[in-house]
């Protein structure tokens, strides 16, 4: 849900809230990896995360009249997709993130994948309550900063920055003993 | 350190696509779940038409019909206000001659009486 070429698809928005399907088809494409990978990340198994972007945008169908702009867009995209991911957990005891067939499914192989980083932030995102969870994903996938993220879950700006300080209080410590393990490995 | 665990997180966390087999069905649903556009509202059904124009029709005869009564009772009105004022000078004119007649009888006897008096003197 990145800001670039947003004029075209303001363009395209208004063209889709009139009926036209390819534009339509244009936002979908736009936003659909981000809507995707709220969902796997938040949920943690393919199907589930497959059928909650379907959802969200079959939702957006009957909404696409009350959208603004392609900046409105995504943060309606965000805002629904984490809400019912929230619920869902809810509805559950715990994330089922073993469950997962495709680890590599999970996290973005783009450049130097570390797989050390990928279990621990893996461990911790199954670890955190489903808000916390969605306040790092907000954070770190979606780049937004605290407000936007104490916008989009309507949650006092306090509570988001007291989780994201949490989660990365956590991950150091699991970055150290992780350092602290290669450091043995390699002294023996 | 702890910038550069967030700068790791972020490149973990960048968003991942979803299977191409996927995308291309959810695209088909989503595009074939899209409400076409609702057409222009008819105010009237088709069956409801002709009832419709007898209905405007007869407001129309009703409409005319009032203007036209309403006319007729104001030129009546006209009318039976002329009749009265015509009665009135009619009856002035009565009462106006009926004075003159009194008036020039009184000169009358007054000139008779006078002519009497002369004579016997």
């Amino acid at each position: 849900m990145s800001d670039g070429s947003l004029d075209l698809l303001d363009d395209e928005l208004a063209k889709a809230r009139s009926g036209e399907r390819t534009a339509l088809a244009v936002l979908v494409q736009a936003h659909q990896r981000a809507v995707y990978s709220l969902a796997l990340r938040m949920l943690g198994t393919r199907d589930l995360a497959e059928d909650l972007t379907q959802d969200v945008f079959m939702q957006l169908n009957g909404n696409l009249g009350t959208i603004e702009s392609n900046k409105h867009l995504g943060f309606w995209l965000r805002r629904v997709t984490t809400n019912r991911a929230i619920d869902q957990l809810r509805r559950r005891s715990r994330l089922q993130m073993t469950s997962l067939e495709d680890e590599q499914a999970f996290f973005s192989t783009e450049d130097d994948a570390d797989p050390m980083l990928q279990r621990h932030l893996r461990e911790l995102l199954a670890d955190l309550s489903p808000p916390a969870r969605a306040v790092l994903l907000l954070r770190y996938q979606e780049d937004l900063d605290p407000a936007d993220i104490a916008q989009t879950l309507d949650m006092p700006i306090n509570t988001v920055k007291s989780h994201l300080k949490r989660s990365l209080e956590s991950m150091r410590e699991k970055s150290v003993g992780m350092q602290s393990a290669r450091c043995e490995d390699s002294s023996t | 350190m702890s910038q550069e665990i967030e700068s790791r997180m972020r490149a973990a966390l960048r968003p991942v696509a979803p299977p191409e087999d996927f995308s291309q069905k959810l695209l088909a649903r989503v595009i074939a779940d899209r409400p076409t556009l609702p057409k222009p509202r008819r105010i009237f059904s088709e069956s409801a038409r002709p009832l419709m124009w007898w209905l405007t029709a007869s407001l129309a005869a009703c409409l005319i019909l009032a203007v036209g009564v309403q006319r007729h009772l104001e030129q009546q009105r006209l009318q039976q206000s002329g009749l009265e004022a015509r009665r009135e000078v009619v009856e002035a004119l009565r009462l106006t001659s009926q004075k003159l007649n009194l008036a020039y009888e009184a000169v009358k006897n007054q000139s008779t009486s006078l002519g009497d008096e002369e004579s016997g003197v």
